[in-house]
């Protein structure tokens, strides 16, 4: 479907804000077929917007597919970077993430997560917009200018 | 980006995938920047940070240098 460039970036915004709001809300990152009955539009449509959001950097999407692997900060799949708040548990894809999704909601929270190495358990906690209780220290092994060379491996 | 225990757990992380290794930062430094970065991702009007805002951010944190260098 060929559509105004205008209502194709109308449609990716409005994707955004029912993807961001879900995945804070509930913890879980909609994917395509919720996202277009929730919306009531088709599912290539949706497709559609979330390539456009991909292709700006907005969200991460699932390689060979149409499905969201992180609206980042939020992870669509369990990771061992696990975000508690609300009462409910996040996902992230990284340590910057997990500390992200903390900070997006702006809220209290502790992230369970464990060392890159030894796998061994660490805990931070974040109250008052505050660093609480931390450990460890974290590693970048990607320059920054090439982040998104390989946003996984990054 | 992981986080480790302690230095000699990020050395054996990078012998073992022979894997250079990169910067790090204390947690404190990791919080102020997922802050700076993800703070207003929920809100209608979030957009893009600019190169220019991506960089101050990047130096208020602390993270100056070649390695936090944005540019090509």
């Amino acid at each position: 479907m060929n559509q105004p460039l205008g209502a194709v970036d109308a449609f990716a915004r409005e994707v955004r804000l029912h993807v961001f709001g879900k995945a804070a809300d509930t913890g879980r990152v909609p994917q395509p077929p919720e996202i277009a009955a929730a919306l009531g539009r088709s599912q290539a449509e949706v497709e559609q917007a979330l390539r456009r959001l991909a292709a700006g950097k907005v969200l991460i999407l699932a390689p060979n597919d149409g499905n969201i692997w992180a609206a980042n900060p939020f992870c669509a799949v369990p990771s061992p970077f696990r975000v508690e708040a609300r009462g409910k548990t996040y996902w992230g894809i990284c340590i910057w993430d997990a500390l992200g999704i903390v900070a997006a909601l702006g809220t209290d929270a502790v992230i369970r997560t464990a060392c890159g190495d030894c796998s061994e358990p660490m805990l931070l906690k974040i109250a008052g917009g505050k660093l609480k209780r931390s450990e460890g220290i974290v590693h970048f092994a990607v320059p920054a200018h090439h982040w998104w060379d390989n946003i996984g491996f990054t | 980006m992981l986080i480790f225990r302690a230095e000699e757990h990020i050395d054996r992380w990078c012998e073992t995938r022979n894997i250079k290794r990169g910067a790090t930062l204390t947690p404190q430094q990791g919080w102020q920047l997922a802050h700076g970065w993800y703070k207003d991702k929920l809100k209608p009007e979030w957009r893009r940070h600019t190169l220019e805002e991506a960089e101050t951010l990047l130096a208020s944190v602390g993270l100056t240098g070649p390695f936090w260098n944005l540019r090509d």
